[in-house]
């Protein structure tokens, strides 16, 4: 998958979840960057995401999530 | 009250539970929130707009989602996480509503379920549309 692709689609998906089309994600955003990222709103982008590529995440998967990077990095490995 | 935990959940799995709005709802719905907005008060004032008397609180009928969630589905394992709800047609005092939900998605990784909601009035009309999305005990 295009890199540049992937990271679009996904700043998609978190303008939909946070209703705010002004977010503009590099690999290097993280929670700290968007203000209503919370662990709520982690569960709610985590199964959007598994909605729009067929994936399936276990919490292993999941749990070291630093920044939209590493999340691009795991769509990309279970996409692979 | 049930407590379905997650290995009991499965998409397509509904609960409902019938409830009449009374004057004291209202009354009581007043006194916790103090939203006095004359179309919820006044007969008089709702009547001057097109309703058949006082609005009943849409956010009182949503609050029946707290209970669908919280007492039916998945009931006592429940930890609420959002509620969507939209308020379709107006709810009078004396209607007898169903508050009814059917599971729309389980996560089992995150333990977590998507449910539909919806709750229609005695004539079978739908009143007011959810969407809930909460945790379950595993």
């Amino acid at each position: 998958m295009n890199p540049e692709q992937l990271l679009q689609e996904v700043q998609e998906i978190f303008r939909d979840n946070f209703d705010d089309e002004t977010i503009v994600l590099t690999r290097q955003t993280n929670a700290e960057d968007i203000e209503d990222w919370d662990s709520l709103e982690q569960i709610n982008l985590l199964t959007a995401i598994e909605k729009k590529y067929g994936l399936k995440f276990n919490l292993a998967d999941v749990r070291g999530l630093q920044d939209v990077g590493d999340l691009l990095d795991l769509v990309v490995r279970l996409t692979a | 009250m049930n407590a379905y935990t997650m290995a009991h959940l499965t998409v397509g799995q509904t609960e409902s539970f019938t409830t009449t709005v009374t004057e004291e709802k209202m009354a009581q719905f007043y006194a916790i929130t103090g939203d006095n907005s004359p179309i919820h008060m006044s007969e008089e004032a709702a009547k001057k707009r097109g309703h058949a008397g006082r609005v009943v609180y849409g956010m009182l009928g949503a609050s029946l989602f707290s209970t669908l969630a919280g007492v039916y589905l998945p009931g006592a394992t429940c930890l609420l996480h959002s509620v969507e709800a939209k308020f379709v047609k107006p709810v009078y005092i004396g209607d007898v509503l169903t508050v009814a939900g059917t599971v729309q998605e389980v996560n089992e990784t995150f333990s977590t379920i998507t449910i539909k909601a919806v709750i229609t009035n005695q004539n079978g009309t739908k009143v007011t549309r959810g969407v809930i999305k909460a945790g379950v005990e595993k």
